[in-house]
């Protein structure tokens, strides 16, 4: 077994998986959050924008796929 | 795949005095978009209302202001005859509005006497445990006397100390305080009470013991809510019995109302009018002789061409069958489709539940949430709940569908399947995996798909649905680049992306050696050639979106990401739940119950998210990937001149 800094093989692996995940779950929200709040303010205004504050809300939500795509390939 | 109803502009020009029998036929057919007349230098103005206007409007607020005070909602319609419900409208309105405002203010007058016994309340609260007649607590030459109360505890000796002739009543528990005390030792006095944080109370102006006239008080708060109590019981019974004269003499009048003011929005000369608006081609006809039988063929209507820079302006309504009209909702909460442009609803008909299904794929959750729909459906008649709920179902029939694909139920395995710790047996017994065909990365597809055991494969998968979603996305976009600014553009614009997809796929294959080596270098060949057209045709911005189509593609990823979260979420239920009921050998003890419960609340819980999540993923998936290779979206809406009626006829 290669050993890492402080675990073997796998457990950096895991823990790769991990940063993956988590950094990129943390850029999604904070993207998310920005959006939202200025999506919410503008429906105050104007009811009918939901349909384009929805999308464009969730847009960053990619960054999150791309970590759980990464995430699964560390671990193939 | 549709396009919005074609529309004709039609003008209707006549004499003033046959203005109110256009306006009424016009109103009655309920298919002719008007278009508000803006005054210029034409000479044309606009026209005043109509004489009964005014009293119209003045009756409605009147009468929306009495609905909206008793709550009153839409119903199941009891139709009623519109003559009828003219004829009694004032007599009724009158009796009505009489009625309410009496009682109204007979409530706010008992409100007000209850807070007045509220304050009386909370004077008297303080002197309830010294209980002491208040006539003793004034009257007095040569006592002064202390009402109040003190912050930290009073001891008698501190007064005592003082002076000796004093009388004190003190409560250590509420800490209130009375002490009566010689004038001439008063200041000496008040110091001490003043160290000991002594706060002075006013003393009700009124005689009595505080004990009885508290009781007496409430006595009368009681006596006072039950007035009121009855009171709104009334109103309620007023509210059942004019519900249905409400709504019908609203809609009466809202009727009268758009009629009255619809002078305001058109062009007048001094004698002479002229209404200009859209009306659906085919109805066109239909609108013609309408307005003719009314006035006697003494109204010219005419149709006009439709200019190409006018295009963008014209009214959408759009033109689909009753199966796809629920996705009619979700186009509207993007933005409803430009006249010239394809209305998506039909494919997004079929592409929206296939992605549900696909992300859910659960037979026991889209039972649940089937039903679930259904009852509302049956219980809640409006219309956007409606569609709503038969888009709902649409997604659930998918879900079911891949449900039995994926042999899924509330995350139990229908099948068994054979794993390195043996044989593990499914809810349906007898029905084992079927290994097919190997996948990506060492797993193995095997029906039904164990989509947890083949997450790679699955992801490939998802990217494979979508380049089908994003492809069919250029092909509308296409043909709508095609329709409007011709052949060449639409194959610069949007063919050029498929051409890309082309030579990217040639170029893998090749790389991957299927078909020989030299394809890789076929394939460099088309994409740069397609990256070309893409740069002629959409300029250097083009081609710096090239990136994000491996973004949208990836994005697809997401269908298996939130179905496994799902299949987790459901799979921890049963653990958690089984593990209960098998960690207790009796039949049905305690653990068993709360096993029953966990199991409810945890399945109940992710049927909620089981909406939630693939719905909001399965919406974005076409809103944001798929409307962005074509959609542009924001037409006006066709929105004809007259009412739909439901609580009146003529």
């Amino acid at each position: 077994m290669v050993e890492g800094l402080f675990l073997d093989a796998a457990g950096m692996k895991a823990l790769g998986a991990a940063i993956a995940i988590s950094v990129t779950g943390y850029a999604s929200a904070i993207a998310e959050k920005d959006i939202g709040t200025a999506t919410i303010g503008a429906m105050a205004e104007n009811e009918g924008l939901f349909g384009k504050g929805l999308i464009l809300t969730v847009i960053p939500e990619t960054i999150v796929i791309f970590g759980l795509v990464v995430a699964l390939l560390i671990n193939q | 795949m549709s396009r919005p109803k074609r529309m004709t502009r039609a003008v209707i020009v006549g004499h003033k005095s046959i203005l109110k029998e256009t306006i009424d036929a016009l109103h009655d057919v309920n298919l002719f978009h008007i278009e508000d007349f803006v005054e210029d230098e034409s000479g044309f103005k606009i026209s005043k209302p109509f004489k009964n206007a005014e009293e119209v409007s003045k009756k409605l607020v009147k009468i929306r202001s009495i609905a909206n005070y008793l709550g009153i909602e839409s119903k199941k319609p009891v139709v009623q005859k519109t003559d009828s419900v003219l004829r009694e409208l004032d007599t009724k309105l009158n009796e009505l509005d009489r009625a309410i405002s009496a009682k109204t203010e007979a409530i706010s007058q008992l409100e007000i006497e209850l807070k007045d016994m509220e304050a009386q309340k909370r004077e008297i609260m303080p002197y309830l445990s010294i209980n002491l007649d208040f006539e003793y607590y004034r009257g007095y030459e040569s006592l002064r006397v202390f009402a109040g109360t003190v912050k930290s505890s009073l001891e008698e000796s501190q007064i005592s100390s003082i002076t000796r002739a004093y009388e004190l009543y003190y409560d250590p528990q509420s800490k209130a305080v009375v002490l009566f005390v010689a004038k001439n030792d008063a200041d000496k006095v008040y110091e001490v009470l003043q160290g000991l944080g002594f706060k002075e109370l006013r003393v009700p102006e009124r005689g009595g013991v505080p004990s009885e006239l508290l009781r007496f008080i409430e006595q009368k708060e009681a006596e006072v809510t039950r007035k009121i109590e009855s009171l709104k019981g009334e109103i309620e019974s007023l509210k059942a019995k004019y519900a249905d004269f409400i709504l019908a003499s609203d809609e009466v009048l809202s009727i009268e109302s758009q009629k009255a003011e619809l002078p305001l929005r058109i062009a007048t000369s001094e004698n002479a009018f002229i209404i200009d608006g859209w009306t659906p081609s085919e109805d066109y006809d239909k609108v013609v002789s309408v307005v003719n039988s009314a006035t006697n063929g003494k109204a010219y209507i005419t149709s006009l061409e439709i200019r190409h820079e006018d295009e963008d302006s014209v009214p959408v309504e759009y033109n689909n069958s009753k199966i796809v009209a629920p996705m009619q909702e979700v186009m509207d909460l993007y933005s409803r489709p430009k006249y010239t442009e394809i209305d998506p609803s039909s494919a997004i008909l079929i592409t929206m539940p296939l992605i549900y299904g696909l992300i859910l794929g659960d037979i026991g959750y889209a039972m649940i949430l089937g039903g679930l729909a259904l009852t509302i459906k049956k219980l809640v008649k409006s219309d956007s709940v409606q569609s709503l709920m038969n888009i709902l179902i649409y997604c659930e029939i998918s879900a079911i569908f891949f449900g039995i694909l994926y042999g899924e139920f509330l995350g139990f395995p229908l099948a068994s399947s054979h794993t390195e710790h043996g044989v593990v047996p499914g809810l349906i017994p007898g029905w084992e995996t079927i290994n097919l065909f190997g996948g990506i990365g060492g797993e193995v597809f095997t029906f039904p798909i164990h989509r947890s055991h083949m997450i790679m494969t699955m992801i490939g998968l998802s990217m494979i649905v979508g380049l089908f979603h994003l492809n069919l996305g250029y092909l509308l976009g296409f043909s709508n680049v095609a329709r409007n600014h011709g052949m060449k553009h639409a194959i610069l614009e949007k063919g050029s992306w498929m051409i890309i997809q082309l030579g990217v796929i040639l170029a893998a294959a090749g790389y991957l050696g299927i078909g020989g080596s030299a394809l890789m270098y076929v394939g460099a060949i088309v994409l740069v050639l397609g990256i070309v057209m893409l740069a002629i045709g959409e300029g250097i911005a083009g081609v710096v979106e090239l990136p994000s189509l491996m973004g949208n593609v990836l994005s697809y990823a997401r269908i298996i990401a939130v179905g496994l979260s799902s299949i987790y979420i459901a799979g921890t239920v049963n653990d958690i739940a089984f593990g209960m009921i098998w960690a207790d050998h009796s039949q049905i003890g305690f653990a068993a119950i709360a096993a029953i419960c966990v199991f409810m609340l945890g399945h109940g819980l992710n049927s909620v998210l089981s909406i939630i999540a693939p719905g909001l993923h399965a919406l974005r998936l076409q809103y944001v990937e798929f409307f962005g290779k074509f959609y542009q979206g924001g037409g006006r809406k066709f929105n004809p001149f007259g009412y739909i009626r439901k609580y009146t006829e003529e």
